[in-house]
Formats: C-alpha cells, sequence, structure tokens
C-alpha cells in the first residue's frame, strides 16, 4: 500500500484529508509544520504528500525545497494545497517542486481527480 | 409535488426535450425549476404550472423543458475518448477529404467544459499528421442561458479542479479578480457555441466529420433517441464518425447508424462501414 503524508498545521484539516485519502487506498502519516514533515520524511520516504502552505517552525515552501535536496526525496509527488490560489503563489510552488496544485478548499472530488492528475490514483 | 403537477411537468419536459423523467426523481423537477419558479414569483411548481396551462407561451415552456435538461459535465470526463479522436479519429478523416478541414460537433455540450478540453488537446497534444488542418469545434446545448456560460468560459474553484491539471489551468485560462478563471483566447479561437434543441432539425449547423454525443441520450425517452440518432446521422459526411459514451449503445434503435469497423464503440452511417474499411 502506498504512502500519503499529510503536512497541515490545522489537525480538523489533517482529519478530513486523511479520511478521504484512506479511502484512495493509501496509509497515512502525518505531520503539523514542515520541521515535522522533513524529520518522517528521513525516517520514511512517503509516495505522496499533501503539503500546506502556511505553516509555524516551517512553511510548505521551504520544507519542499529542502525535501528535494533529500537523498530520495525526488521520488514523491506533492500535491501542494494552499488558499493563495493566484497564478504567483501557484508557479512559485510549482517551480519549487511540486507536482499538483490544489486550491482550498477542497473536497474529496477535487483531491481525488488532482492524485489521479499525477498518476498516483 | 402531487401527481398532475409532475405529470404536466414531465410531459412538457418530454415534448421539449425528449427527457424521460420518471417518478422518483421529482426531486430533479423542484432543484432545477426553482430558480425560474423564484423569478417569475411562482410560490409552487403548482403555480408554475398553472400559470403554463392557462396562458400557454411557447417560449416560456421552452425555456422549462431546457432547464430541466441535466447540465452535468466536467472537464476531460471519458478523457479516453477525446484522447482517440485527436490521435486516431482526425487524422484518419483528414487523408478522406481534400480540403484540409475537419468539424466537430458536440452534441448536448453543457456548459462547455467538453469543448474546452478537445481545445486543450488541439493546442497541447497535435498530432504531427493535424499540422495546418484547420479544426473547428461546435458546441450545442438546448438551453441559451448555459450556452451563453459555455460562450463566456469562466469557471469556478471546484469545476476547475476536477479534471484539470494545474498546469493546464494555469497554461489556458486566466484567474478573474472574481476568483474564477476564464478560457483564454487559444482555446476560444477553436470553438463556437450554438444553442440548438437536439430535437429539432439540425441541417442548418452543417455537416460534421466526427459527431460526440455523451449522456444525452441515456436520460431520454425511446422515440426521442430514435429522432436525435437519425438526426446526428443526417449530418455525418460521408465516412464521417458519431461517438457515444461510455456504454450508451444503438443496437436495435435505428437504422441509420452502424458500428464502425475501424473504430471500436464509434457509429458510422449505414451502409457506409464497409465502404470505409475497404477505402483505408
Amino acid at each position: 500500500m502506498k504512502t500519503c503524508l499529510i503536512v497541515d498545521d490545522s489537525r480538523v484539516v489533517r482529519k478530513v484529508a486523511a479520511r478521504i485519502i484512506r479511502d484512495l487506498k493509501f496509509n497515512i502519516v502525518e505531520a503539523g509544520n514542515g520541521a515535522e514533515a522533513l524529520k518522517a520524511c528521513r525516517e520514511s520516504m512517503p509516495d505522496a504528500v499533501l503539503l500546506d502552505w502556511n505553516m509555524p517552525v516551517m512553511n510548505g515552501l521551504d520544507f519542499l525545497r529542502a525535501l528535494r535536496r533529500e537523498d530520495g526525496g525526488k521520488k514523491p509527488l506533492v500535491v501542494f494545497c494552499s488558499i493563495e490560489n493566484d497564478a504567483e503563489h501557484i508557479n512559485e510552488a510549482i517551480r519549487s517542486g511540486a507536482d499538483e496544485f490544489i486550491m482550498k478548499p477542497f473536497d474529496a472530488d477535487i483531491l481525488e481527480s488532482k492524485f489521479a492528475e499525477v498518476g498516483l490514483v | 409535488m402531487q401527481d398532475e403537477v409532475f405529470n404536466e411537468l414531465a410531459d412538457l419536459a418530454l415534448k421539449g426535450s425528449g427527457q424521460s423523467i420518471p417518478k422518483s426523481k421529482a426531486y430533479l423537477i423542484e432543484a432545477r425549476l426553482a430558480p425560474i419558479a423564484r423569478r417569475e414569483g411562482f410560490g409552487t411548481m403548482a403555480d408554475l404550472v398553472h400559470c403554463v396551462k392557462s396562458r400557454a407561451n411557447p417560449a416560456f415552456i421552452a425555456e422549462i423543458a431546457a432547464t430541466l435538461v441535466s447540465k452535468e459535465t466536467r472537464f476531460f470526463r471519458e478523457r479516453e475518448t477525446l484522447q482517440r479522436v485527436l490521435k486516431d479519429v482526425l487524422p484518419e478523416r483528414l487523408k478522406a477529404t481534400n480540403t484540409g478541414r475537419l468539424k466537430i460537433w458536440l452534441a448536448g455540450g453543457s456548459t462547455g467544459q467538453e469543448a474546452y478540453s478537445l481545445a486543450i488537446l488541439l493546442e497541447d497534444e497535435l498530432p504531427p499528421a493535424l499540422r495546418g488542418a484547420k479544426i473547428e469545434i461546435l458546441s450545442t446545448d438546448i438551453c441559451k442561458v448555459t450556452t451563453e456560460n459555455a460562450r463566456m468560459g469562466r469557471y469556478g474553484h471546484y469545476d476547475v479542479q476536477k479534471g484539470l491539471s494545474i498546469h493546464r489551468l494555469t497554461k489556458h485560462f486566466n484567474r478573474l479578480e472574481t476568483g474564477q478563471w476564464e478560457a483564454g483566447e487559444a482555446l476560444r479561437s477553436h470553438i463556437s457555441f450554438r444553442q440548438h434543441n437536439l430535437l429539432e432539425s439540425a441541417a442548418g449547423l452543417g455537416k460534421f466529420d466526427v459527431i460526440i454525443c455523451r449522456n444525452v441520450l441515456p436520460g431520454m425517452a425511446r422515440s426521442a433517441r430514435v429522432r436525435v440518432v437519425e438526426s446526428l446521422a443526417s449530418q455525418l459526411v460521408p465516412g464521417g464518425l458519431v461517438l457515444l459514451g461510455q456504454g450508451e449503445g444503438l443496437i436495435g434503435l435505428t437504422n441509420k447508424l452502424e458500428p464502425a469497423r475501424d473504430f471500436r464503440g464509434a457509429w458510422v452511417a449505414a451502409g457506409t462501414a464497409n465502404a470505409a474499411a475497404s477505402a483505408a
């Protein structure tokens, strides 16, 4: 079974996302910020990362850049997820190594569609 | 909803658009007609039916029938079909014509996602064999408002995140102040939109190399399906193809179309399947 790391400082968002992604047949690992997420990746590289932008300690963009420099850090498919949805933010996420981008708020249909776009389901 | 009110509206849908709405879906009628009822100041569906019956206004009746048709669609729905049209069907059709021009009709194109999806493929994945060809897409819908919305090409947060990758979204759409996303000029240049009721003659639309009609027939009464399919058949250029949605068939419905030899799941005008195969 594939693993998805959900990175968001909101427990509620993590819980909602976890429920949806579990239905897509993933193991779920959660992290509350970029630093925790990086630690989780060093322990075990996930197949997918659902990544929030604004978080304390280490934000999503900094995590993503750090992840892509890690050993094996190019492997996970990263789906960025943010309330900031103008072209500039989106392009910055893609340039930094995101494979897909979800504009918040999202629902199960959007998550599944975006996971399908990058070949995760 | 009282039975007589339901019966009146179901009958109106059947005559106006060929839709067959079962009693179990009476809630669909209420949901779809609510905006019209509100606009016209009717408190209940019974009031609306009463008005229609006492003073028949053909335009209003047509609007009600059009509003009762499902508008459900999404970007790249059944994308394999669209990709096949681009990679297999159109190059084959181009070889068969000497005009360098190909016409595609999306019959029942709703709010335009299907047309824009096809235009995206023309922009992003045009096979070498189609370079230089003039490919025109016509998308028609029974509903005037839906057709106008399709032409406007503006989609909300949820619509653009289902079926479209972020790359395609940012490449082909512009974000408006309102938060909506608007199809760009490149996509628009491939498409024209027209209001058209599939029960009426399509002679004015011209002839087409490919007609795509998906998720339209299943909601229709049998007699309407026959009429629509035969109308589609009469708008094909010689050797042209009709493509339906997944799981939709025509067996026993008409003798004007038969399965295409070269394209599984596609239909050609009766009597031409063999000719097309031997010419190929």
